[in-house]
């Protein structure tokens, strides 16, 4: 069968739920990160029965922090706008997960192969993959996961 | 490249020099709850809808989700009941001037940008995107309008411009009491993206805005519940007397497209300034510019 996501999948991993508030997820990042021992940029987001919904990313997040109308007044380089990420950021705390979140999640299985998986991350731009089973999340694979393990075999 | 001359900013300026080429689009048969989800994550009025060969088929914009609300369609309902069709394109090496006269015409915000083949959509053309690289052009404009005033003044003068100067009166308020469905019956009658919340001390309590109503659509809320319940506050304010430098600053902080305006007291609204007319304004833009000429409400 040879090397498939079971055997290279993170089983320790944080979700948030689509009810819990910007404020609450950045926490969940904090820790997750911690807990990794480096920075996680995506995290899965589950309902009450430990079902995926959806997906909070490091683009989710530059979404809902940037402008409405950045694209008329960014051009006015003469107008002083100290202050203004503290009340964008006091403003997206309260925002819920679940109206930002990416709900389009592309999901592999634990018996998914390696180049399988190398394969999906190409083609569809994907840093990270929720390992599915019977709906349930019961992990993640990482690029970065990937890639060492791909060193390891290289390195002979 | 663009070329100042004759007085308009905008000669020698394409669609491809303005336009945005992140699409927000849908296949007609996603729901109404994908399109407004759309909407929110992207803080955007619309998303194109494209059938299985990838051509653009129609629009839904937050007026059309909200005629969905209005009308009792479940969020679950495809895209395809409450689209308009087909979109309204313009070609990516048309003029901005010709594009946004095309808008003025159609009375409509935004255009969808086509290459050689007609229907694949490789942009978006929005008002606001013209309006904010305009700023810049017109700025640099030897036909500015204030140009010869600031020649012999330090400050700037549109920033000494008084808010009242500049603002409509075309706003209208209910009262907290009043349903989401009357609160959609004044927006469609007069064309508005927020309405002000009064509450019977005749005191503005809040405002209810598109976003608002497509949110409660999303979250279930009935239409026939009060403004209360759906409202976003408190409703951001500035003095008619106010500074427009000021205003814009408010605006930016509070990211908002317009403010209230307010002239005795806090309570005495009058008028509502916006930040496209402001910026407008803010550019000198004279009226050799198509720019200065459009007013997409007329």
């Amino acid at each position: 069968m040879g090397v498939t996501a079971r055997d290279v999948m993170d089983t320790d991993f944080r979700t948030v739920r689509p009810e819990n508030t910007i404020a609450e997820a950045v926490k969940a990042f904090k820790q997750a990160s911690e807990q990794r021992r480096q920075k996680v940029f995506g995290l899965m987001v589950t309902d009450a029965r430990g079902l995926l919904v959806g997906m909070l990313s490091l683009y989710d997040m530059l979404l809902l922090m940037r402008p409405k109308n950045i694209h008329i007044w960014g051009e006015m380089r003469d107008i002083d706008v100290t202050g203004f990420i503290e009340e964008a950021c006091r403003r997206a705390r309260a925002i819920r997960v679940g109206d930002v979140m990416t709900e389009e999640v592309v999901t592999i299985t634990p018996d998914t192969h390696l180049l399988m998986i190398v394969d999906i991350m190409i083609r569809k731009h994907i840093r990270r993959l929720p390992v599915v089973d019977g709906g349930k999340v019961i992990g993640i694979v990482y690029t970065s996961t990937i890639f060492y393990e791909l060193m390891e075999r290289l390195a002979g | 490249m663009a070329v100042i001359d004759r007085g308009s900013a905008l000669s020698g300026l394409t669609v491809a020099q303005a336009m945005r080429k992140l699409i927000c689009r849908l296949s007609r048969g996603a729901t109404i709850q994908q399109a407004i989800r759309h909407t929110v994550k992207y803080k955007i009025n619309a998303v194109l809808i494209h059938d299985e060969r990838s051509e653009a088929v129609g629009v839904v914009s937050k007026v059309n989700i909200l005629g969905g609300y209005y009308a009792g369609l479940p969020i679950t309902a495809p895209v395809d009941a409450i689209m308009v069709s087909p979109p309204l394109f313009c070609r990516v090496d048309n003029s901005l001037d010709s594009v946004l006269d095309h808008m003025r015409r159609a009375r409509v915000q935004r255009l969808y940008v086509v290459g050689e083949e007609p229907r694949k959509v490789i942009g978006v053309l929005a008002y606001a995107d013209i309006l904010g690289m305009l700023y810049k052009f017109c700025h640099e404009c030897k036909h500015r309008t204030l140009r010869e005033l600031e020649a012999d003044c330090p400050k700037k003068v549109a920033d000494e411009f008084r808010v009242g100067e500049l603002m409509t009166t075309t706003f209208r308020a209910h009262e907290e009491d009043d349903s989401l469905f009357q609160i959609m019956e004044t927006m469609s009658a007069n064309r508005l993206r927020t309405v002000l919340i009064k509450g019977r001390d005749g005191l503005h309590r809040g405002v209810v805005t598109t976003t608002d109503l497509t949110l409660a659509y999303l979250h279930g809320v009935p239409a026939s519940t009060t403004a209360r319940s759906v409202m976003s506050g408190p409703a951001r304010t500035c003095a008619y007397g106010e500074r427009l430098i000021e205003a814009v600053k408010k605006m930016i902080f509070w990211d908002l497209d317009s403010l209230y305006v307010h002239k005795e007291g806090a309570a005495d609204i009058v008028g509502v300034v916006t930040l496209a007319e402001v910026a407008r304004v803010r550019s000198g833009s004279c009226r050799a510019c198509m720019i200065s000429r459009i007013d997409l409400n007329e």
